[in-house]
Formats: C-alpha cells, sequence, structure tokens
C-alpha cells in the first residue's frame, strides 16, 4: 500500500539553535527574520508569551512578557547544514525522500517491512539523537493527507508527535473535528468561499459532489478533495530540479540615498548570485535589477524594475557590469532606497552555447572564476571578492544578534570545557 | 598528472590491480559529513590524562552509543562539558578528571544528557 509521510521540524530556527546552546532548553527562543525584523520562528515558551509570528521585533521586545525571550537573528548557514543533516538521517533510512522545505519532508512509507508506527517512532528518536532536531511526523495514503496528519501530531501533544491517517475510520473521526483550513492548499479565500457554502469541517468538504467542487474551486480544489478522499494525485518529487531563476534580493540595513552605496549593494548581490549560478554550473542570459524605497515609513513611493538580455554568462564580473549600469539607469537622487536586488534567469547549463562574438574568452572566464570560488570555500564566503561590492559595506542587513555557525565555520565549532 | 605508479612508459609496473588511492581522512576518521558528526573545540586540560588539550578539535559523533571509558561531550544544565563516562548498577555516569569532583548521574530530569561521544581528534598546533 502507498503511503506518504511528512515529517517537519518543531519551530525548526530554534530548534537548530538550541541545538548548541543547553541552556535553551527550556527558555523562550525567538529567530527574526532578515534584517532583524520579524519573529519567524518561535519555540511553544515564546508562544505561551504571546510572541506572534511576524512580530515586529522593535516593538515586541520592549513588552513586559518578553523579557525572559532570548532573540536571534537568522542564522541560514547554520539552519541549511541542520536540515541536511535531517534529510541524510531520513535518506538513510527510508527509499525516498523529498525536501519540501528547509524543515519539511515528505517521505515515502510504503511496503516497508513491520509496524509502521514503531517505524516512524525510531526515525523521529534518529533525528532527534543525530541531527539534535525535534519533529513531529504525520502519515497517510496521499501527500494531502500525510500534512495534515503532521499538523494534528504538532497540536495534540497527546499523540506524541506521531499520527497515523491510513485507517478510513480514524481519518473520518478527525475529519469531523478538523476545521477546513488545516488542509494544505486551502487558501483563504477558499476557506471564506467553503465557509460561505456552510462547510466548516473536512468531513463537509469530503462529502461535497465532486463536480461541485471542481466548479467551485477549479480543478485545484478538486485535486485536494481527491486526495483527501485517500486518491492520491501528488507523486513524491526528487531534489527540486534546476532552478528557473536565481534571486539575491535584500532590503539594506539603513535606507540608502547615495548611489554609489546603492551600486556597491547592487554588485554585492550580482556576485552572490553570480556564485549561485556557478555553484549548480549554470549560466544566465537574462538580468534584471529593481529598487524601491519603502512603502511602510511615509517615505514617497518608488520601486523601479529594469531587464537586460545579456550574453549567457556566470562571470562575477559581466554580471556586475550590467546590473550596476541598469542599477544607476533606474536610480533617481531625492529617495531613501529600501531594498534592492538583482535577479538571474533564463538559465542555462554553463558552456552550452557557443558564442560567435564572445565578449571575453570563456575558458579565462571559466579559470578566474573557479580559483575564486576555490579561495571562498577553503577560507569563507566573500574573502576574495570584486572589489565594486564593497569593503566596509554599511549598508549589510542586521544582524545583530547572530549565533555562531558551528557547522559550517571552524572558527566557529561550539566549545566544550574539560572537566 | 594521473601517475599513481601504475601507467609507466618504458618497463611495464608490477602494481598491476594494487592500486589503492591516497588514505582519505574526511571520508573515515574526521567524515563530518555525516549528519551525527559535529566539530568541538576543547576549552581547559583537564583531561590531559586522556591526552586532550586546550584547543583541541575533537569530532564527536552522536549516532555512536555509550560504552564505559569513552570520552563524551555532554550537556550539563547550561553548558556542554568534555569529560570520560563510566557505568555504575547499569546508570550513566560523567566523571570528572579530578578526584575531588564527585560523578554526575546522566539523567533528563536533572538535565545532564549526553550530546556525542568523541570519534577523533584534530590537532592543529602541535
Amino acid at each position: 500500500m502507498r503511503v506518504y509521510g511528512l515529517i517537519d521540524g518543531n519551530s525548526f530556527y530554534c530548534s537548530c539553535q538550541r541545538a548548541f546552546e543547553p541552556r535553551l532548553k527550556h527558555k523562550p527562543v525567538v529567530v527574526l527574520s532578515n534584517n532583524d525584523g520579524c519573529a519567524i520562528a518561535r519555540t511553544r515558551e515564546a508562544k505561551a508569551l504571546g510572541v506572534k509570528m511576524g512580530d515586529a521585533w522593535h516593538i515586541a521586545r520592549k513588552r513586559p512578557e518578553s523579557r525572559p525571550v532570548v532573540w536571534y537573528s537568522s542564522n541560514y548557514a547554520l539552519y541549511a547544514d541542520m536540515s541536511r543533516r535531517m534529510y541524510q538521517v531520513l535518506a538513510e533510512r527510508l527509499p525516498a525522500v523529498e525536501p519540501y522545505s528547509i524543515d519539511e519532508m515528505f517521505l515515502d512509507l510504503s511496503d516497508l517491512p513491520g509496524d509502521l508506527h514503531e517505524r516512524c517512532r525510531q526515525i523521529r528518536q534518529d533525528v532527534a539523537n543525530h541531527a539534535k532536531i525535534p519533529t513531529c511526523i504525520g502519515w497517510g495514503p496521499t501527500k494531502t493527507i500525510a500534512k495534515l496528519a503532521n499538523g494534528l501530531a504538532k497540536d495534540h501533544a497527546e499523540l506524541d508527535g506521531l499520527c497515523d491517517l491510513t485507517d478510513p475510520v480514524v481519518r473520518q473521526d478527525w475529519y469531523c473535528r478538523t476545521s477546513i483550513d488545516e488542509v494544505w492548499g486551502i487558501g483563504r479565500q477558499t476557506k471564506h468561499k467553503l465557509l460561505g457554502a456552510g462547510i466548516e469541517t473536512i468531513a463537509d468538504f469530503v462529502a461535497l459532489d465532486a463536480k461541485t467542487v471542481r466548479q467551485m474551486l477549479t480543478v485545484v480544489g478538486g485535486r485536494v478533495q481527491a486526495e483527501l478522499r485517500g486518491q492520491s494525485c501528488l507523486p513524491l518529487s526528487d531534489i527540486a530540479a534546476t532552478r528557473k531563476s536565481i534571486a539575491s534580493t535584500r532590503t539594506f540595513g539603513r535606507l540608502l540615498l547615495k548611489w554609489e552605496e546603492i551600486r556597491e549593494a547592487i554588485a554585492h548581490y550580482a556576485n552572490r548570485a553570480a556564485e549561485k549560478l556557478r555553484e549548480d554550473g549554470l549560466e544566465a542570459a537574462h538580468l534584471s535589477v529593481l529598487m524601491q524605497t519603502n512603502p511602510h515609513n511615509g517615505d514617497p513611493w518608488y520601486a523601479k524594475h529594469a531587464a537586460v538580455t545579456i550574453e549567457p554568462t556566470s562571470d562575477a564580473r559581466d554580471l556586475i557590469r550590467h546590473a550596476t549600469a541598469l542599477g544607476c539607469a533606474i536610480w533617481l537622487p531625492g529617495y531613501r532606497y529600501f531594498k534592492a536586488g538583482v535577479i538571474l534567469s533564463d538559465l542555462r547549463p554553463a558552456g552550452s552555447q557557443g558564442q560567435m562574438f564572445a565578449f571575453r574568452d570563456p575558458v579565462q572566464s571559466a579559470t578566474v572564476m573557479a580559483a575564486l570560488d576555490a579561495v571562498n570555500a577553503r577560507f569563507g564566503s566573500g574573502t576574495l571578492r570584486p572589489g565594486s561590492t564593497g569593503l566596509k559595506r554599511t549598508w549589510s542587513p542586521r544582524q545583530s544578534l547572530l549565533s555562531a555557525r558551528y557547522t559550517t565555520r571552524l572558527e566557529e565549532i561550539v566549545k566544550a570545557r574539560s572537566w | 598528472m594521473n601517475y599513481q605508479g601504475d601507467r609507466t612508459t618504458g618497463f611495464a609496473s608490477p602494481v598491476g590491480d594494487n592500486i589503492e588511492g591516497t588514505i582519505d581522512l574526511m571520508s573515515t576518521a574526521l567524515d563530518l559529513r555525516q549528519p551525527s558528526r559535529y566539530p568541538v573545540r576543547v576549552e581547559g586540560d583537564a583531561l590531559l590524562g586522556r591526552a586532550i588539550r586546550h584547543g583541541d578539535i575533537l569530532v564527536v559523533d552522536s549516532a555512536v552509543a555509550p560504552r564505559a571509558g569513552v570520552v563524551v561531550v555532554a550537556s550539563v544544565g547550561d553548558e556542554l562539558r568534555v569529560c570520560e563516562l563510566t557505568q555504575r548498577a547499569g546508570e550513566w555516569w560523567l566523571r570528572s578528571s579530578s578526584p575531588r569532583a564527585s560523578p554526575v548521574q546522566v539523567d533528563d530530569d536533572t538535565d545532564v544528557a549526553i550530546w556525542a561521544v568523541a570519534t577523533g581528534l584534530v590537532r592543529t598546533d602541535v
């Protein structure tokens, strides 16, 4: 029998921090978004103190209830490595694992020998021991049911982190007690549409005539219903196929007025995007640049986007040249800029198309970029970089509460006192 | 530069099929790519008796089952410690190198837990 599972790291970013700091074990922990803007991960203890998802840090931290909260800037280098560990523990134990997001993975649990509940309990324990991430696992005959089961395992402590929805009778029981908005793929609008038609629980929705559902919610809604009925429509995918585009977009650490500063930031973003391109062995034939003011601080609104088709390349120098030229064209004086970005698209495998009048010798370019990447792989990202990306980078996003990169930088590994 | 002792131009090399490649520490003793391996920096010289010095990098593995006598990294309250593990009457205890400090029992209720077992050591200042 086909069985899909979904495993999900509890308050994943916070759990990554806790893995290396025993003092955080029972403390309320919150991880902030880029630029230390708002709360994007909260432990149970932090939720209990009233910290909401998306709460602005500069306001939330001043509330007296927030006193015991330990705040962190997001440490994506650490989270990526911990996600990799979680994936690897799973991949060593199961025939197929699909990393759906940084903290959620779909599992192929079909036809495994022995008791599935016991198997999942063991997997959950191994992920907790080896990758140091506490998780919940839900499973059932379709991905949508597995995702629902995972949510139930998270919300109902008595389930001990595991929820089995393979049995239609058990499933029906939960369907009767669970609101339709707990279902994967049912957004706010769909929910309101359904509520308007008197459909509140999953059981109500599943009982609807399939044709009615398709008329009301298109094929997408029809698929959700079929999946909830136990007919699998969404197979397990592999690791995401090659990217369609690469975006390097950030909010500045402060508002920027001068072109020279924005130029530096755009060069930096182009350089980062070029690194990602080369990591995947790709070249880009299309580049766009965006720039905007802050929509929330009362400043005059300005947002501009410009794009250009380029000779396919992954050379940082070419991409920086194109990006800064485009950026210069859309920059207007007098505005306080809040955010900018570089987006590369029309991606293709490196060297797939010979250039008749190449701007740069492709062999020499590849050699230079390989040397650049080798230095940065060995001594850390950004060690060697084009001068146009700036030295001081006073526009860098705020990361005032950044923890160590315990598993990716030798200078920052966890310390332990010998006793 | 692919010469490994085999492809000679004049006399045929007698090594035959016995080319084995260089020892790769990174895929064996020091493989930090394994999901349960973590590097830990040792602070203090308390474990000199086990030849573990201040500044050493311990490679620890959270998938290795604890055994009596191994060196472990353990969380004790708020801190991580490197120490020896012993077993007494079926219970795990952390033993200090100092004879004055009494052992601490590994126990969830008292917030003492084994974090990982040491499996290798790297010393960069020899």
